[in-house]
């Protein structure tokens, strides 16, 4: 669990993503301190892939800036600095449906050029439980499966920060089950921030929430704060229900909560 | 810090394995071998012409190729970003150089193997007369350095869609582009707009960081090299264009003379074009 003491090891500064006429996520600014699982929650078409993918370096933001780990993801060397450090499950878990969970593994700790592959592999494939299908083709895992791979792809660098987008989608009860207590173990060391649309899942992992709704930022505090002594789902729907601008107003008094403590 | 080759290897060979392990690897293997076959002994003139050469296939094979490589190149980025896997590659500790140098060699990789099992032409013409053996590695060399500029042209394309016919089509010109130029008067004319319109959209998108107004920009900029090019204004249009032709560089390698000049018009083509694919892809704009 974090302190506010805890340094910033994720910081979007007034991000925003704009493809065409269309804005995807609106100046976006939000903070997650070291040692902390922060849900990223939202509505889907909320923005929450989208920034996720600013943050990991992976699409340059229209306006704005991000720093994760003290890095700017957007200058070349220190994303790749960064990326040594980062773990990242992209939403829908993609892998090369040709290759065995090992060569995946394998081929992915070779481009990340880590020391004992063979230790690394054995470690993730552990924690991951994908021993049984090791050495099947991903493609024809089920679903569950897959998104362990891809999580077990996300720790093979046993990384400082760890992004998930929608890790549980997909999963039977008892893979959440899993899934969630593998993130909360992970969350005693690690900073995560893992998206999600499920409220359950936020009381389950988070310690912090930072809701989004039609690319904007609608909360960010704790799930007691977000709770507000009503039901999360109330809540959720309360912030999400109505258009993202006249909520501006819960934003900045969930903010100010936050500083607060 | 420089380039690292281990990074490079590991993608190049991923490639390569994606593409062997795949039946659609094998079909194109097939198709290529029967397509220089044909192109070398099954023209009407090979017997009658009594030589041991492959001087008919040479006519064909930049023909051949500006079909075949882009088959090779079009899923490169196609199928990644189709699948998403491109977003797990590009946030991994690597360079955006490491990249492209690993997913272009992993393309010429497919193609060089395709060019091995194709040196069993030479084995025919063993058994029907005597090829000279300089005249063999010097025309072989050339259909390499002429798939070493295509795969490069393929790989560009496959930057621009998620769908690996579109890429296959955009490579496919590109290709032609190249093969027509300098054929003939008008086609170097119009594959001199082709560039300039490539070039104008390439730069906008560029500076501009995403694909809005794009079109415009191709059409405007084609429709200016046309003017230029039927007013006369540059007397010298069709002539700068045609000495793009892939042709006139390729001849050479065919009659068993390796020209430097020519070496690096088909390199210089795969640096150039290399290097393009790296300033797009760090753009991350897609």
């Amino acid at each position: 669990m974090s302190t506010s003491s805890a340094p910033v090891t994720i910081r979007a500064n007034a991000i925003s993503k704009v493809y065409g006429e269309f804005v995807a996520v609106h100046g976006l600014s939000f903070e997650v301190r070291k040692g902390t699982v922060a849900a990223f929650l939202g509505p889907n078409g909320a923005g929450k892939s989208t920034t996720m993918k600013m943050l990991t370096g992976y699409l340059a933001p229209s306006s704005g800036s991000v720093e994760v780990l003290g890095k700017d993801p957007g200058v070349a060397e220190s994303r790749i600095e960064l990326a040594r450090r980062l773990g990242y499950l992209p939403e829908n878990g993609p892998l090369y449906l040709d290759m065995t969970p090992r060569e995946l593994l394998e081929f992915f700790a070779q481009v990340r050029k880590l020391g004992e592959i063979d230790k690394a592999i054995d470690r993730v494939v552990q924690q991951c439980a994908i021993q049984e299908v090791l050495h099947k083709p991903i493609g024809k895992l089920s679903k569950g499966f897959r998104q362990r791979v891809g999580m077990a792809q996300a720790l093979l660098s046993d990384p400082d920060v760890l992004i998930l987008d929608e890790p549980t989608s997909g999963l039977d009860p008892l893979q959440i089950r899993e899934v969630r207590k593998l993130i909360r173990d992970l969350g005693q060391q690690k900073t995560i921030l893992l998206s999600t649309h499920i409220l359950q899942e936020v009381e389950a992992v988070a310690d912090t929430v930072i809701m989004v709704h039609e690319g904007r930022l609608v909360f960010d505090g704790s799930v007691d704060e977000l709770r507000d002594g009503q039901t999360l789902e109330d809540r959720f729907y309360a912030l999400a229900g109505a258009p993202a601008k006249a909520k501006a107003k819960t934003t900045a008094a969930s903010t100010a909560n936050t500083e607060t403590n | 810090m420089g380039i690292d080759w281990s990074v490079i290897r590991a993608i190049a060979k991923r490639e390569l394995g994606s593409y062997l392990g795949n039946p659609a690897g094998y079909v194109f293997l097939t198709l290529f071998i029967a397509a220089t076959g044909a192109g070398a002994f099954l023209q009407p003139g090979f017997f009658a012409r009594n030589l041991a050469d492959l001087a008919l296939l040479n006519k064909v094979m930049p023909a051949i190729l500006m079909l075949f490589v882009p088959a090779v190149t079009m899923n490169v980025w196609a199928e990644e970003r189709r699948r998403g896997t491109d977003e797990l590659l590009l946030t991994m500790p690597v360079r955006d150089i490491e990249v492209v140098l690993g997913k272009y060699l992993g393309a010429l990789g497919v193609y060089t193997i395709g060019l091995g099992f194709a040196l069993a032409h030479v084995g025919v013409l063993a058994q029907l007369g005597d090829p000279d053996v300089g005249l063999m590695a010097s025309t072989y060399l050339g259909y390499w350095l002429v798939g070493v500029a295509f795969v490069s042209v393929g790989l560009l394309a496959s930057m621009f869609s998620g769908n690996a016919t579109v890429a296959f089509i955009v490579g496919a010109v590109g290709c032609a582009g190249l093969v027509f130029a300098g054929t003939a008067p008008w086609a170097s004319g119009i594959v001199g707009c082709g560039l300039i319109a490539g070039v104008a959209t390439l730069i906008w998108v560029a500076v501009q960081g995403n694909t809005d107004s794009a079109g415009y920009v191709a059409v405007g900029a084609g429709v200016l090299a046309l003017i230029v090019w039927l007013t006369g204004t540059f007397e010298s249009f069709q002539d700068t264009f045609g000495l793009l032709g892939v042709d006139r560089h390729f001849y050479g390698f065919g009659e068993g003379i390796v020209r430097l000049g020519d070496v690096v018009y088909f390199v210089g083509i795969a640096v150039v074009l290399v290097y393009l694919c790296t300033f797009m892809l760090g753009r991350r704009h897609w």
